[in-house]
């Protein structure tokens, strides 16, 4: 154990913690409203139509909880209201980091993994660490590891735009602006549908991050999220 | 080449817009530019930033239908053989009901106020007018989404017979039996497939789903496809109709713009 002289590291730039704690906040309103909204019409289909009493691939009555019941639980008008305006809030945030970095060879740096990251050894070895739940120590906790880059990547670039892309899919207006994206989904109701598998993804990948947090030191990765200041804890042995 | 192809792009638009200001001049006085800011926001905008994310969405959009480009329509091999009955379905209104025993021979539909010649249509009338037969996907904003095939009258037609609206126009007022209202912008109005529609799959239109005739706003939520049309009224303002936000469902707190 190594005491004495903290090791202090300047982990994120100000605007990866403005945009971050932003989009914590309107990802928790877009799902809570979502959630309100599903309530109301607990049902999924597949295609380009589906309305009670048409063939269902998912439904909440199946789980134990009656349409009126759920129904009940929601709120569609609070949930369309919410929905839309930090739908808003998450965009325009996720333009200006986007914008924000474009240009910035450092969030390159960050964000891709290596060479090295990616070699077989490399992966196995960083896997091997994930499944015995254990922190990045020294100079491998100073940047990102491979399958956090590759995490962070796929739902920056993948599930996100998924998400914003399949929430126009649903609107009546793209019937006008654009009814070859939502053929290009197999269906209106196919949209809906992906849209609610997507955003479970996006729950799986927000527990996995919470775990790795506490996995890795709640209070130094939170400090690091919120004044930027992270401490490099051990030595490569 | 590809100044070309631009140049193309915005010959057609123009076009389109020409068009467009045909349809409009049609009507009399009502002035469609290029970008209206007019059809940005709805008549009432909310406070706070609710109203910012609503004006927004609209403008965004709006911006994005500024061709009035029509909606997909499908083919009539995929019209839903069971199409939903939602909302009410047979008005509790006593002058609805006797209309409806009258197998709507004395229906009428006034349509008024900004008008030049206000009028009043019965049903045989407004089958004689043109009609136009769209077979579109009906999306309902609790998430539900069915096709169907509907005939009916285009509502700028309906408003030329009444001699064109007033230049003070900006809104149409539609009021249906059972207490349901709702108000429409210009945008909406000279949009070809916006049609009074009498007729649903080939048949007069069901009980279920607003005989004798119903609105046809593609472009929107379920909610703003109006059922059991009971009178048109050309408008200034949305004041003094309900609580003044321009329609039930934005009175109860829904966005006015449902193209979301």
């Amino acid at each position: 154990m190594s005491e004495s002289p903290k090791n202090w590291i300047y982990r994120h730039t100000i605007n990866a913690r403005i945009c971050h704690w932003i989009m914590v906040l309107s990802f928790v309103y877009l799902l809570y409203s979502g959630i309100m909204i599903f309530l109301h019409f607990p049902e999924l289909y597949w295609g380009k139509v589906g309305f009670q009493g048409y063939p269902t691939i998912f439904k909440l009555e199946d789980w134990g909880i009656s349409w009126e019941q759920s129904e009940e639980l929601g709120d569609r008008r609070w949930g369309r209201n919410y929905h839309y305006l930090f739908a808003w809030v998450f965009v325009i945030n996720g333009l200006v980091y986007l914008l924000w970095n474009a240009w910035q060879k450092k969030f390159y740096r960050k964000i891709l993994p290596t060479r090295e990251q990616l070699s077989p050894t490399n992966f196995k070895s960083e896997m091997v660490r994930h499944l015995k739940f254990k922190a990045a120590k020294g100079e491998q906790a100073k940047q990102y590891n491979v399958l956090q880059k590759l995490s962070y990547l796929i739902v920056l670039f993948a599930l996100f735009p998924f998400m914003i892309i399949s929430g126009f899919a649903q609107m009546p207006a793209f019937t006008a602006i654009s009814p070859e994206l939502i053929d290009l989904f197999g269906g209106r109701q196919t949209a809906r549908t992906l849209h609610v598998v997507c955003s479970l993804l996006l729950v799986v990948f927000v527990i996995v991050h919470l775990l790795e947090m506490f996995i890795a030191g709640a209070v130094n990765q939170l400090r690091g999220m919120i004044i930027g200041k992270y401490e490099i804890i051990g030595d490569e042995k | 080449m590809k100044k070309k192809s631009r140049n193309k792009v915005a010959e057609q638009s123009k076009l389109t817009r020409r068009q467009l200001m045909t349809r409009a001049g049609a009507l009399g006085g009502l002035l469609l530019t290029g970008c209206d800011t007019q059809f940005y926001k709805p008549p009432v905008v909310r406070d706070g930033l609710m109203g910012v994310a609503d004006t927004l969405t609209m403008a965004s959009q709006r911006m994005l239908m500024s061709n009035q480009q029509l909606v997909q329509e499908h083919d009539v091999s995929e019209i839903t053989p069971n199409f939903p009955v939602w909302n009410q379905s047979d008005p509790d209104d006593e002058e609805y009901q006797r209309l409806k025993a009258g197998n709507y021979e004395e229906w009428r539909l006034p349509v008024s106020g900004l008008v030049n010649n206000p009028i009043s249509l019965s049903l045989e009338e407004l089958k004689r007018m043109p009609s136009r037969t769209q077979t579109t996907m009906h999306i309902c904003e609790q998430g539900w989404s069915a096709i169907a095939q509907w005939t009916g009258a285009p509502l700028l037609s309906v408003l030329q017979a009444a001699g064109g609206i007033q230049p003070e126009a900006k809104y149409i007022m539609i009021d249906a039996y059972g207490g349901w209202y709702e108000g429409y912008d210009m945008f909406d109005v000279v949009h070809p497939q916006t049609i009074l529609a009498y007729g649903m799959n080939g048949k007069d239109l069901p009980l279920g789903n607003g005989a004798p005739l119903r609105l046809r706003v593609e472009r929107h939520c379920g909610y703003k496809q109006l059922k059991f049309i009971k009178s048109i009224q050309v408008v200034s303002s949305v004041e003094g109709f309900g609580r003044g936000t321009g329609g039930l469902n934005s009175d109860f707190g829904f966005h006015w713009y449902a193209g979301a």
